[in-house]
């Protein structure tokens, strides 16, 4: 068996190892530590004897090396033990834990999908870290003469081969990521370049080398102690440098996506009469310690933000590592405000606002960078949660923020229009009020009751049920969720907007509600539970693709782009309802972002009633990306979506797209007779 | 400087109002209630006042055990102490019976300023400010866009008719009614709330009513009135009744 192997070996991919490692750094390790002639054996070379010096020297070291590394890491940690508990916290459930370890760290599965070649890349290099962990061990043992793999043996023989693998994977992959980062060098790295990041690289070439090396050489030469003593050092000043750097994700980002919380975009409740959100650090808790702790600073975040790509001061990067600096410096139990108003340092970019209450008002809570990071980090608790501190408090004024929070106060809904606006619109379309006797409860919302083109939504909504032959009710009053009061961080009346809410549905006695708004869908049935039960609450791609059977196929061979709202994507997880929906009414085409990756339309977070945006306007970027498909629709399935393409498409000249919700594309369909019958 | 503001409780702008059985006051079951919006400004100004000269704001608002509620608002968007004068019957006082009980509370304060809304949303008589700054014998001025103090007193901004505004200097105490608009409202706040909970809201009891000099006698909602007149003639004979109608029976040429 040996030999069989070891012919495998000679001829298979151990040659083009040999192969590979003689043209990519076999000259410079020949030159610099080999000055004997180049062979490669199958079986890596072991050192001889070790000295007592040698010994003592690895010792003292390893000491070193494991002091300076508890230095920096051991504050982080009180850091994070000592921030405050985050009282909704529970482990369950475990399954979802296990399955988001499994598949997001152990498979890299969110790093490969979201990001292939660079993904796999980083894929290649934890895997090989995995493999190299006995290897590593197994060296350092060997001095105390503990060697617990022998090369000779089957085992020890099979494992050095596997690791000599993924060590060739390792260099390979590392050399591109390097590559990556200091030649081709996508601008959301910052415009600093990182420094330490190709120090770390290096050192893990050297690592990876020093091993593959030892195939080359002769048992107990003075290649190989060479050898043995260059991977050894690599390894101690890897140690001290992982808390020094973004490399402490290594430590803590297995436990980061292990424990991050449960819930998409999931707003912790209010621990306490002294909690208001997140003014300084007595208020940040351990899982956000955690967090800003485990950023890689990929800037995957910053790449996929609407904000920060159409030129305005947030960067949820930066916000993060904004955080991490103030902890650093203040600590967690600090009464410094977490936000200023001042330029911040920045590790990559240059000094901006990005801890400010601008930056923080930027947010469409999308989502994007949530959903992308790697290391579990949640941003939306935390720039939400810096929104709270500033709303609750009082400390945030705006006018049109101000103005928007009292027309919630005062009209209940977030137009400021007078309620008796919503009784017309519904003696006029003849919705019935919702009695108890329907099986429906068809909820509006501002914009399906107070907008012009909600109302046709809905108006057409209705139409598409009328058809089903499903019954339906509106209630005779209806406030707003309170979903932008929710996002812009202002409790008082979010809680005021829920409890109203669902002492509406109590009283009517409702048991299932259908929108066509993704934001209240998203706010009834995940944000409201802080407060109660909602009745169960569904979106209309979802009721009509559930009904699609009896809905009409169209053969327009209209060509209609899907946009995917934030809401509906990536907060509630339904991507394929409203395609099904779209590919009855056309072709559908897709947007060069879409599902997970679609791009916000600048809308949510409240941000619609806010003032005008700085720099591009989000909606204007995603209308042209829309448009640019070629497509004769653009189909939305969000009426604030469809209000920002509205204007962003009215704006953009010669013939643009029409602009169509997934209701009115099915509505069109239906028979003109029913139509005629319901007026 | 120590302010008192004249707060009233008044239905939801939205409220769909209904005539109570007597004919003589609106049915008050089923409303929500608010604040007066005037008297939101006159709060907000007093907070703003405080926040540049220092001092304390006192909001004191006559009604029923509902109105607590609005003078909670009040003190979550930032009064100190509120004074509810429990009343039962403020419908049927007349203003100078409710500028008495108002009058009787702000004694007991003797503030430096009194300030109220220039009008309330469910009577608008526009007389409470005027009349209560008589029974207690100071100053007043009426429809305020603008306060700043000064080393003497106060300058003030009053709107006149046709976008004409007038500046006046008055001594200190005074009483002033402010017009809507003048400032930015500000929103009320969780920690608002929570604060409140922890200030000061005394209760005093309104004294009897003496007999009004104004009763209410009907309440009624608008009665739509539509008249029809076809004037005949050739188009000279209708274009010169038509002018004449315009001049003198319409008066508005």
């Amino acid at each position: 068996m040996r030999a069989a192997l070891q012919e495998a070996l000679s001829r298979g991919w151990v040659r083009m190892v040999a192969l590979v490692c003689a043209a990519t750094v076999g000259a410079r390790i020949a030159g610099a530590v080999l000055s004997s002639e180049i062979h490669f054996s199958a079986t890596l070379a072991e050192p001889g004897k070790f000295s007592r010096l040698e010994v003592a020297l690895l010792l003292i070291g390893s000491a070193i090396s494991i002091a300076l590394f508890f230095r920096r890491f051991g504050p982080i940690l009180r850091i994070i033990l000592r921030s405050k508990k985050d009282k909704d916290f529970s482990l369950r459930p475990i399954g979802r834990r296990v399955w988001d370890f499994f598949w997001e760290v152990l498979c890299q599965g969110k790093v490969i999908r979201q990001r292939p070649l660079p993904g796999l890349a980083h894929a290649f290099v934890f895997w090989g870290f995995l493999a190299f962990a006995l290897v590593s061990l197994n060296h350092l043992a060997n001095a105390l003469e503990l060697g617990f793999l022998r090369p000779g043996s089957y085992i020890g023989n099979f494992y050095f081969i596997f690791a000599a693998i993924w060590a060739l994977l390792v260099a390979v992959s590392i050399a591109g990521l390097f590559v990556r980062r200091f030649l081709a060098r996508p601008i959301w790295f910052g415009t600093k370049v990182s420094n330490e990041s190709g120090v770390i690289a290096f050192l893990i070439f050297l690592l990876m080398v020093s091993y593959l090396g030892a195939f080359f050489v002769g048992d107990g030469g003075v290649a190989v102690k060479a050898l043995w003593w260059t991977h050894t050092l690599t390894l101690l000043v890897f140690l001290p440098l992982i808390p020094h750097t973004k490399h402490l994700h290594l430590v803590l980002s297995p436990l980061t996506v292990f424990l991050k919380r449960d819930g998409f975009s999931k707003i912790p409740p209010l621990s306490s009469d002294e909690d208001f959100g997140l003014i300084a650090g007595k208020d940040v808790t351990q899982l956000i310690s955690l967090q800003v702790y485990s950023c890689v600073e990929c800037g995957r975040c910053t790449e996929h933000c609407p904000a920060s790509n159409t030129g305005k001061v947030l960067n949820p990067k930066e916000i993060i590592l904004g955080v991490q600096s103030y902890l650093n410096q203040s600590g967690p139990a600090s009464d410094a405000p977490l936000l200023t108003e001042g330029l911040v340092d920045s590790r990559d970019n240059p000094p901006a606002k990005y801890m400010s209450m601008e930056a923080a008002f930027e947010c469409t809570t999308c989502g994007s960078c949530e959903y992308q990071c790697p290391v579990g980090i949640q941003h939306l608790p935390i720039i939400i949660g810096l929104r709270r501190g500033a709303t609750n408090t009082g400390a945030w004024e705006d006018t049109h923020g101000t103005k928007l929070f009292l027309a919630l106060e005062k009209q209940g809904n977030a137009l400021g229009l007078s309620a008796m606006e919503r009784d017309k619109f519904i003696e006029k379309q003849a919705f019935p009020i919702f009695d108890g006797t329907q099986e429906y409860c068809l909820w509006l919302g501002c914009m399906g009751g107070y907008d012009p083109k909600g109302r046709e939504i809905v108006a057409d909504f209705a139409r598409v049920m009328r058809h089903l032959g499903t019954s339906f009710g509106v209630l005779k009053k209806e406030k707003c969720t309170g979903d932008p009061a929710r996002r812009l961080g202002n409790d008082l009346v979010f809680q005021t907007m829920a409890e109203s809410g669902l002492k509406a549905f109590e009283t009517a006695k409702v048991q299932k509600i259908v929108s066509i708004c993704p934001h209240c869908v998203r706010t009834i049935s995940n944000d409201w539970s802080e407060y109660g039960i909602a009745p169960e609450i569904e979106h209309h791609s979802e009721f009509m693709a559930r009904h699609k059977d009896r809905l009409p196929q169209q053969a327009s061979g209209e060509s209609i782009v899907y946009h995917d709202p934030c809401y509906l994507g990536r907060y509630r997880d339904v991507y394929e309802a409203p395609r099904e929906i779209v590919a009855m009414a056309g072709e559908l085409v897709e947007a060069p972002r879409s599902h997970e990756r679609s791009f916000c339309c600048g809308a949510g977070g409240g941000l619609a009633f806010l003032g005008e945006e700085q720099g591009e306007r989000v909606s204007n970027v995603r209308a042209a990306e829309l448009a640019a498909t070629g497509a004769q629709v653009v189909g939305t399935a969000c009426p604030f979506c469809n209000t920002m393409f509205r204007d962003a498409l009215s704006s953009m000249g010669d013939a643009p797209p029409q602009l169509l919700d997934i209701a009115q594309l099915t509505a069109r369909a239906l028979p003109k007779m029913q139509e005629a019958g319901e007026q | 400087m120590k302010i008192l503001v004249a707060i009233k409780q008044v239905p939801e702008r939205d409220a769909q109002i209904g005539i109570a059985a007597d004919g003589r006051w609106i049915d008050e079951s089923d409303l929500n209630y608010t604040i007066n919006e005037p008297d939101a400004y006159a709060l907000e100004e007093a907070l703003q006042l405080k926040e540049k000269n220092g001092g304390e704001v006192v909001v004191m608002c006559a009604g029923p055990e509902r109105a607590a509620s609005t003078l909670r608002e009040a003190l979550a968007k930032g009064a100190d102490r509120a004074i509810h004068i429990e009343a039962e019957d403020l419908g049927e006082r007349d203003t100078l019976g409710v500028a008495q009980v108002l009058a009787d509370a702000a004694r007991d304060e003797a503030p430096d300023l009194i300030l109220t809304g220039l009008q309330s949303e469910d009577l608008g008589l526009g007389q409470t400010g005027v009349v209560l700054a008589e029974l207690l014998g100071i100053p007043h001025a009426t429809i305020i866009m603008q306060v700043e103090k000064t080393d003497t007193g106060l300058r003030v901004k009053r709107e006149l008719e046709d976008g004409w505004f007038q500046h006046v200097e008055m001594p200190l105490p005074a009483l002033l009614t402010i017009q809507s608009g003048g400032n930015k409202l500000r929103y009320a706040t969780l920690m608002g709330i929570k604060k409140a909970k922890t200030k000061e809201t005394k209760t005093v009891q309104a004294a009897a009513t003496a007999s009004p000099s104004i009763t209410l006698e009907r309440v009624y909602l608008p009665e739509k009135q539509k008249k029809t007149e076809m004037l005949t003639g050739t188009p000279d004979e209708v274009a010169t009744k038509l002018v004449e109608k315009l001049k003198f029976e319409v008066r508005v040429i």
